[in-house]
């Protein structure tokens, strides 16, 4: 193998994807808006014209000030630069989405894998399992289990541990996010355990791990990415709703938390709602786009 | 299989998933904390003689499997219990606020769906229009603006800078508009009402547009259109029905869903629905109204979920049973 000159090698799927994802406009608008968000995430404290805890607004009179050369998008009730909470609020944003569609598509891809590999009884428990989780009503429950535990560790060990609140809301949305990419795992498993190339691997002696994370996952990745970025953004609209009701974490900076603090001034200090409201729907639109775009990009069959 | 046979087996599975995500919400609320220890928390100086006689006062020192089936029972018998901070019995509570939360989602939901038949098909009729590009393109704003920012911003342009409509609560204190507490309901509906409509209308005017331009290059169009039908006819008669049905999947997750998202728009709207009750529940730790709400809001989508299966085997004779 390998004497075939890398030029005469046809693209790969990925390739091929990616090449079609570059002509699709709206999937393109999105990855412009999240490539945004993400280096705004990263070189935050270099764009940040203060430091994210300065209320030094507060002693010269200046809290809910208007827009000005010194704080482009005004302050805040509590005398926070609202761009600076706005720019810190970036990296919260993609922890909660990326952290929380991991865990989700760890257990989904799991569960929804071995459901539509090994088929059968398996099947009908694991799906059973996912019509179950399916159901739970996730965003009212993690309202009070948050408010819940807030409680409980006073005074704890746990305490101590820094973002506990956010990672509580992480990993729930992620343990009980999973069950829209199992049930796509599953039925993207179940078509190419099938197909000829699988067989093939089969034929050759290949180990079952070896067909199910080199041949079968690869192939089946492009699907779940659409239903992943989806969950993506989902996953950052749900901790803004859960910080915008009072229940987000108090030590991170949160663009839902932003909303919450300044809503009851929404009619004197109207910027410092909408700055955090904006980079919300920035957010969760770009990755909507993404989703979109993936899924033409992907399943080029689909657009006819 | 007959349709007895199906509707008994899936009432029965819908039954057992209720219970299931209610024991699951049970047992993990009561293995963060006991609620009465949850509850004295704030009250560091009890002592453990009085914690405990609180705790077999409200029998609160059995254990949680033994609680949840005295709370199972008690449910069975549609005793949801007493409201820690009202001394009401919660049923009542949640009829009284959910009344006011289907006000506003009932009539979204159909407003939405009525909305979304006439910009669908439009666009549909005219695909790739200018007049198709600009609903599509309005439809997807819409469907990613999330609910609560256009809740703000219509308070913002409406209530605030023009002045029109209420910024919260759903009627006056005093002075109801034009002396009717009718119409003051109604004009304090109408921010909120809008909020809901607009996001539902455009999820759906997606979702039904691309059914129709599938629908409409099919055949069965064809020759309707070659027997001389009028067009107007050939859409609203033929291709919507078909159309249609597709759509149904979604609108039973939004009836299935009307409680669950009540919380966030009862917030932006101070609305007294079913959500702020909640929301209220979970900050005095009001632990009966809780699990009552939790066990409604999973019975709602779960009941929902089965009507539209049902009513999917009524319309599509196709669908096989099993």
């Amino acid at each position: 193998m390998g004497a075939v000159p890398p030029r005469l090698r046809p693209p790969g799927q990925l390739r091929q994807g990616w090449q079609r994802l570059r002509r699709n406009r709206s999937g393109m608008l999105g990855v412009i808006l999240i490539t945004i968000v993400v280096v705004v995430a990263l070189i935050g404290p270099w764009l940040a014209p203060y430091t994210p805890n300065d209320q030094s607004a507060m002693l010269g009179f200046a809290a809910r000030g208007a827009p000005n050369w010194a704080h482009p998008f005004g302050t805040d009730r509590n005398g926070y630069d609202v761009l600076t909470r706005v720019i810190y609020g970036a990296p919260t944003a993609l922890a909660v989405g990326l952290g929380a569609m991991l865990v989700a598509s760890l257990i989904g891809i799991l569960v929804g894998g071995i459901a539509g590999y090994i088929g059968g009884l398996a099947d009908e428990l694991l799906m059973r399992l996912t019509e179950f989780f399916l159901v739970i009503p996730v965003f009212v429950m993690i309202l009070a289990v948050v408010r819940l535990f807030g409680i409980v560790v006073v005074g704890t060990w746990l305490e101590r541990v820094p973002f506990l609140n956010l990672s509580t809301i992480i990993l729930l949305l992620g343990v009980f996010g999973w069950p829209p990419i199992a049930r796509l795992a599953r039925a993207e498993f179940l078509r190419l355990k099938g197909m000829d190339f699988v067989e093939a691997a089969r034929c050759i002696g290949a180990e079952p791990h070896d067909i199910l994370f080199r041949h079968i996952l690869p192939n089946a990745l492009p699907s779940l990415a659409v239903v992943i970025a989806l969950g993506i953004g989902g996953a950052i609209l749900a901790e803004s709703m859960i910080s915008f009701l009072g229940f987000g974490d108090p030590k991170a900076v949160s663009w839902g938390q932003l909303l919450y603090f300044n809503y009851q001034v929404l009619k004197v200090a109207p910027w410092a709602v909408l700055a955090p409201g904006g980079a919300i729907f920035v957010t969760v639109l770009g990755f909507n786009l993404l989703a979109d775009g993936l899924s033409d990009a992907f399943n080029p069959r689909l657009k006819q | 299989m007959g349709i007895l046979r199906y509707l008994v087996r899936r009432l029965l599975f819908s039954v057992m998933l209720i219970l299931g995500v209610s024991a699951i919400i049970f047992f993990l609320l009561n293995a963060i904390g006991n609620p009465i220890d949850v509850l004295m928390a704030d009250n560091p100086g009890i002592t453990d003689e009085a914690l405990a006689a609180v705790k077999a006062y409200y029998h609160m020192d059995a254990s949680v499997g033994h609680r949840y089936l005295i709370w199972l029972g008690n449910v069975a018998r549609l005793d949801f219990g007493t409201s820690i901070t009202t001394n009401l019995p919660v049923g009542g509570m949640l009829l009284t606020f959910g009344a006011e939360t289907l006000k506003l989602q009932i009539p979204a939901i159909v407003l939405a769906l009525l909305l979304a038949i006439g910009f669908a098909s439009i666009a549909a009729v005219r695909q790739y229009s200018r007049l198709d590009f600009g609903v599509m393109s309005s439809a997807l704003l819409g469907h990613s603006l999330p609910g609560f920012l256009l809740g703000v911003l219509l308070i913002l342009i409406f209530a605030y800078w023009l002045g029109i409509f209420p910024s919260y609560g759903a009627y006056s204190t005093r002075n109801p508009l034009l002396g009717s507490t009718v119409i003051d309901g109604l004009w304090h509906m109408v921010l909120p009402l809008t909020m809901l409509t607009v996001f539902n209308t455009a999820t759906l005017t997606l979702l039904l547009r691309a059914n129709l331009v599938d629908v409409l290059r099919q055949d069965f169009i064809m020759a309707a259109r070659a027997s001389g039908l009028p067009e107007r006819r050939v859409v609203f008669q033929h291709a919507l029905r078909n159309a249609i049905i597709p759509v149904l999947t979604y609108l039973g997750i939004l009836f299935g869903l009307m409680l669950a998202t009540a919380p966030v728009t009862e917030s932006v709207f101070t609305w007294p629905g079913a959500g702020a009750l909640y929301l209220a529940a979970i900050q005095s730790l009001d632990y009966p109204v809780i699990m009552a709400e939790t066990l409604v809001v999973t019975a709602m989508l779960v009941g929902f979920t089965l009507l539209t299966d049902l009513a999917y085997v009524l319309i599509d004779p196709r669908i096989r049973l099993d």
